[in-house]
């Protein structure tokens, strides 16, 4: 499989230069044992294109900032590799985010919102005692958070949901699963009634047609079908009954 | 005005406040519709697979088939089924559409990122949006021409069956079943964490079963001879 000849068509455009049109390009690369993308890119850039645009950080799957349109779908590019794709290989950023230029876009902004909006901390009205025993939490409430927690914040949800693609103020799985994740914390005494005024809307839970896209391509597999379905009920008995 | 959990310590980058948003904005609103469209789709999927069991009475012969429809028309359960149900349709249809990709360039976003994904679950709802077209276009005539020849018999069946009503009735009968079932299948999606991959396979036996048994009805219906 490896040696083989790929061809990388990969999307280009600068919003800078918006006077040259978005386009696809061609580059050729002979492909190595274990060849991931992230490889191929840095290849590419040193070697034949240093203008192309992308991001990395940590090409170790535990960043999130290297997420992409990995043949139409969105997926972690140090994740993927080029062994498991076809000769052709085609590469675009994520949608939904603002495009910095060819793969690279910006998730930091949509990330920082969504942790200010939800107010991604412990709401209580105890005071915190540093020299006093820690409360106790069950086995099974404190691995549901973390399994909420694994998020690594790539936008993969978001590329991958129809409802985000087409309507801009949606909150998308990544924005619900850290609700998820505040309804579940036994800590945060923030009433599900309040969150509801927020979440229980067509810009929240309610706005998501069930398309499991965003299920399907997680990098990190969050069980995110359990994840919204939790909130989805959560927001409809807040909205009968008022708690 | 009520506290707002979010919004009031943090207004996202580029979203803007404004009176007319602000005003009409209610979260009870918007579930309520939610809460709508499942209870009025878990209805009418229920009286879909009553109606062709129903009418699949008529596989055991005319006399089975007209005593059910004597007994739904004597204990006025069609009087009260029928208007509920048209009613139904209304408000479902009213409900789902109105999350649909109406303007040209969200329909075009759409099919676009459909194209790119190559995701069956994404495909499914422009399936969903088609059959439910459909559904309301063909269920009305359906329901009308039913009416015309009141009250329900074999033998007005049959006819309306070998007039030509055949290849129509088959084509709502599919489209119903898939939106039915692609819709059931949505909501335990939504709703619940069972595994899809497990019950997705359940679910399409459920759909053969019931285009079968309303497709065998209807070859009956073709072939039947009663006498009125």
């Amino acid at each position: 499989m490896a040696d083989r000849l790929l061809t990388l068509e990969i999307f280009r455009y600068n919003p800078l230069t918006p006077n040259i049109p978005p386009r696809m390009q061609a580059y050729q690369l002979r492909e190595t044992p274990g060849m991931s993308l992230f490889i191929a890119l840095n290849q590419l850039r040193e070697e034949q294109d240093p203008s192309l645009m992308f991001d990395f950080v940590c090409r170790a799957a535990v960043c999130g900032s290297c997420a992409m349109l990995i043949n139409g779908r969105p997926n972690l590019a140090c994740k993927t590799l080029t062994q498991d794709l076809p000769d052709k290989i085609t590469l675009m950023p994520l949608p939904v985010f603002r495009l910095v230029g060819d793969l690279s876009v910006d998730t930091g902004v949509w990330f920082r919102d969504l942790s200010l909006r939800t107010e991604s901390w412990i709401h209580t009205d105890k005071t915190f005692e540093a020299q006093g025993l820690e409360e106790r939490m069950d086995n099974p409430t404190a691995l549901s958070i973390y399994e909420a927690e694994r998020c690594i914040e790539c936008g993969c949800c978001i590329a991958a949901c129809a409802t985000a693609n087409m309507r801009a103020d949606f909150m998308g799985a990544a924005f619900l699963n850290r609700i998820a994740r505040f309804l579940i914390d036994p800590r945060d005494e923030r009433p599900a009634a309040q969150v509801f005024e927020v979440v229980g809307t067509d810009e929240g839970v309610f706005g998501c047609i069930g398309l499991m896209a965003c299920d399907d391509l997680c990098p990190m597999e969050i069980p995110l079908q359990g994840q919204l379905a939790f909130v989805r009920r959560k927001m409809a008995l807040a909205g009968l009954w008022g708690k | 005005m009520r506290t707002n959990w979010i919004s009031l310590h943090h207004i996202p980058e580029g979203a803007s406040v404004n009176l007319q948003k602000t005003l009409a904005k209610n979260p009870r609103w918007e579930s309520g519709m939610e809460l709508v469209q499942l209870v009025t789709g878990v209805f009418l999927l229920g009286f879909l697979q009553f109606h062709v069991m129903a009418v699949s009475t008529i596989i055991l012969g005319a006399a089975a088939f007209n005593k059910d429809a004597q007994f739904l028309d004597e204990h006025y359960i069609s009087y009260i089924g029928i208007p509920l149900v048209i009613l139904a349709i209304f408000v479902h249809g009213l409900a789902a559409m109105r999350k649909a990709p109406w303007k040209f360039q969200e329909a075009r976003v759409f099919l676009q990122h459909s194209r790119r994904l190559g995701h069956l679950d994404t495909w499914a709802w422009l399936v969903q949006i088609g059959t439910g077209m459909a559904v309301l276009v063909l269920g009305v005539i359906h329901i009308w021409s039913a009416l015309l020849t009141w009250p329900i018999a074999a033998a007005t069946s049959a006819a309306r069956v070998q007039g030509g009503y055949f290849s129509f009735l088959l084509a709502l009968l599919l489209v119903a079943e898939i939106h039915a079932m692609v819709g059931l299948y949505r909501i335990l999606v939504k709703w619940s964490a069972y595994d899809r991959h497990k019950f997705v396979l359940h679910l399409i036996y459920a759909t053969l079963f019931f285009v079968v048994l309303g497709l065998l009805a209807l070859i009956v219906f073709l072939f039947i001879n009663v006498k009125v």
